[in-house]
């Protein structure tokens, strides 16, 4: 199976990835956007962050009520402490340090560690149901495309009605009714996000189709399997790139929606989820909500800036 | 010629659109009956403390909402039910479904509307601008600032306002006031947050998609005609160039209502407290309150069907060009 899989990605890539010239053609397009390259650098820190990362912070489930709600580093609030012997609240300064550089949050779990954790979590949801969608559009798109009628009437007309359910709405029904585990999350927004994928790949395959070498590769007897693999696939894969990149957002801002709203995995720490903590103490604890909300924040515009310039190296004359 | 083609066509668009619903109606059954819950679930652990039998109460409850029955038994009642506009009870509110989503759609409703007039008004103006202006200062900077409105996730973005606003200047409310009438000054200054809140993304998406249709259209070559008639800028762009840049915008504005604002306003309004649809569906989520949910997906699918149906219409009056066979 893997190895099947990885002589197809290896087949099917080998026009873009085999020409160097191509790809320093398209390198040098995406550097003259100085937005893209910030995008792509945040994005390698934060892949970078969520890999070794959690080797180095603190445990993020660890609670300690002694040091809730600490500022970050630089800041400092305003705490009422019991005091056992005069049994009254005194109001007492509390000062960030470096034991915790972003805070703790109402339970004393450190907010670094967290921000870290979440990383992971929302990184590996965005990348693999992004994959699950991006696999299953093309599949879609390219069959549609490449077989025409009936099926690609049936194909079509599918892809209308699950373009019809609100993206959001039908993602809270199938894992309100699933129950939120993580890995039923990334399954469900993969089945469900690859409707606009299709589309495009098909459209796009549609024109291919009629093109010289496609007509002549079928004249010379090449079978389905081949023309499909060997000259639409590989002509749709930088769209497909494009696609992609554009498209993590969306999924990674939909987990932390999920989380937020409490159909997230409880057992692991996403973005989403200490963001919903945080807006319970935005009077105690302002930075429990800032911070995650900043990250998801970078996050999605950095692969938007990305995606952005990809599109214009990729295909100039488009100008949205 | 007359305007029959126009009729058949309205008449092939509402068929097609009763098929696409029949086809929703069907996933959600299937979704519903093969996910793991049964409506007996939230029985079982009060009746386990009192020593009973789970698996006598499991089989009654079924029995009562008529799963014991074979599966297409059930797939009958469950459309015909839908049909006649019964949508369940929602035993968390002790009423029934359709009564709920009676009294509530409306603050949902004017969240949507308000937000979306907002952010298409100021979007195509500001992509105007933007198009005409075309490599200024002023085109980057909205640039700029529209990629970080799309970034900026939309119920973060309610947070921090209400962190600003109400927390730290205490200039609004933190919470919607339920009591205020629904058309009154009040009621709209209690909408500003949350407006700001669903609008922004699409306001900047809009900026986007206005200054690519408006460059689309600015370089044809009935735009220097229009300019060598001799007439002003003025209506060169407002008649001219908006006009057609009109069309792909409808097409992106209604395909936003399905996408983003439904989404959006479901967690605007959890944010903020606002009674409408999505904040029932929430309350359900957590009481186990199955038909509620599945009402509220069903009615944000039907609305966006509706707009579809609407849109694709609204095509032959926005484009005289357009004819359908």
């Amino acid at each position: 199976m893997a190895e099947t899989l990885r002589d197809i990605a290896r087949r099917i890539s080998r026009p873009l990835f085999n020409s160097t010239r191509l790809i320093n053609y398209y390198w040098q397009r995406t550097q003259r956007n100085k937005l893209a390259v910030f995008g792509l650098a945040f994005i390698i820190f934060l892949v970078t962050l969520a890999a070794i990362g959690p080797f180095f912070t603190a445990d993020p489930t660890a609670v300690n009520f002694e040091e809730k709600e600490i500022p970050p580093v630089g800041f400092t609030t305003q705490q009422s402490i019991y005091n056992i012997e005069s049994n009254q609240f005194i109001a007492k300064e509390i000062r960030g340090t470096w034991k915790h550089p972003l805070g703790t949050d109402s339970k004393g779990r450190d907010m670094l560690a967290m921000i870290v954790s979440g990383a992971r979590v929302s990184l590996l949801v965005g990348l693999i149901a992004t994959g699950i969608a991006i696999i299953l559009g093309t599949i879609i798109g390219v069959l549609s495309a490449y077989l025409g009628g009936w099926v690609d009437n049936a194909l079509m007309r599918f892809t209308d009605v699950m373009m019809t359910f609100p993206f959001f709405l039908l993602l809270v029904l199938i894992v309100f009714i699933f129950g939120p585990s993580l890995a039923f999350i990334v399954l469900a927004i993969g089945l469900t996000g690859w409707t606009g994928t299709a589309r495009l790949i098909r459209s796009e395959s549609l024109s291919l189709r009629t093109r010289e070498f496609v007509v002549a590769a079928k004249a010379l007897g090449a079978s389905d399997n081949r023309v499909i693999f060997r000259h639409l696939i590989p002509n749709v894969i930088s769209l497909i790139i494009i696609i992609a990149t554009l498209s993590i957002p969306g999924v990674i801002l939909a987990e932390a929606a999920l989380s937020f709203i409490g159909l997230g995995d409880p057992t692991v720490p996403s973005w989403g989820a200490i963001l919903e903590s945080g807006q319970h103490t935005l009077n105690t604890a302002w930075w429990v909500a800032v911070e995650p909300g900043i990250m998801l924040f970078l996050t999605v515009l950095a692969f938007n800036f990305l995606g952005d310039g990809l599109r214009d190296a990729f295909d100039p004359k488009s100008n949205i | 010629m007359g305007r029959s083609w126009l009729r058949d066509y309205i008449i092939k668009r509402l068929i097609y659109s009763v098929i696409i619903a029949w086809c929703i109606l069907t996933i959600t059954f299937i979704l519903v009956r093969v996910g793991p819950s049964s409506p007996a679930d939230k029985y079982l652990a009060n009746i386990a403390a009192r020593g009973g039998d789970p698996a006598q109460v499991t089989a009654a409850v079924e029995a009562r909402y008529g799963l014991d029955k074979p599966i297409y038994a059930q797939y009958f009642s469950y459309m015909g039910n839908l049909f006649r506009g019964n949508w369940g009870w929602s035993f968390s509110t002790s009423m029934p479904v359709i009564e709920l989503i009676k009294t509530h759609w409306i603050y949902s409703f004017q969240l949507i509307l308000l937000s979306s007039l907002f952010a298409a008004f100021i979007g195509m103006l500001i992509g105007i601008y933007s198009a005409v202006k075309q490599y200024t200062k002023t085109d980057y900077a909205f640039t700029f600032l529209s990629f970080i409105g799309i970034s900026i996730p939309n119920f973060w973005l309610g947070i921090m306002l209400i962190l600003v606003f109400s927390v730290k200047l205490g200039l609004f409310k933190t919470y919607y006031d339920t009591t205020l009438p629904l058309f009154s000054l009040d009621n709209l200054k209690a909408l500003v947050l949350p407006v700001i809140t669903l609008g922004t993304g699409m306001l900047a998406g809009y900026v986007r998609y206005t200054r690519s249709a408006m460059l689309d259209n600015l370089r044809k070559a009935f735009v220097t005609t229009a300019r060598a008639k001799g007439l002003p800028e003025r209506t060169v762009i407002g008649k001219h160039v908006f006009r057609n840049a009109l069309l792909p915008l409808v097409t992106i504005i209604m395909f936003d209502l399905g996408s983003i604002v439904f989404g959006g306003a479901y967690l605007t309004e959890i944010i903020f407290g606002i009674p409408g649809l999505g904040q029932i569906s929430f309350n359900a989520i957590f009481a186990n309150d199955y038909p509620v949910v599945v009402a509220v997906t069903l009615i944000g699918t039907f609305m966006v069907l509706l707009v579809n149906l609407a849109t694709d219409i609204s095509y032959t009056y926005l484009d005289p060009r357009i004819r359908y066979g």
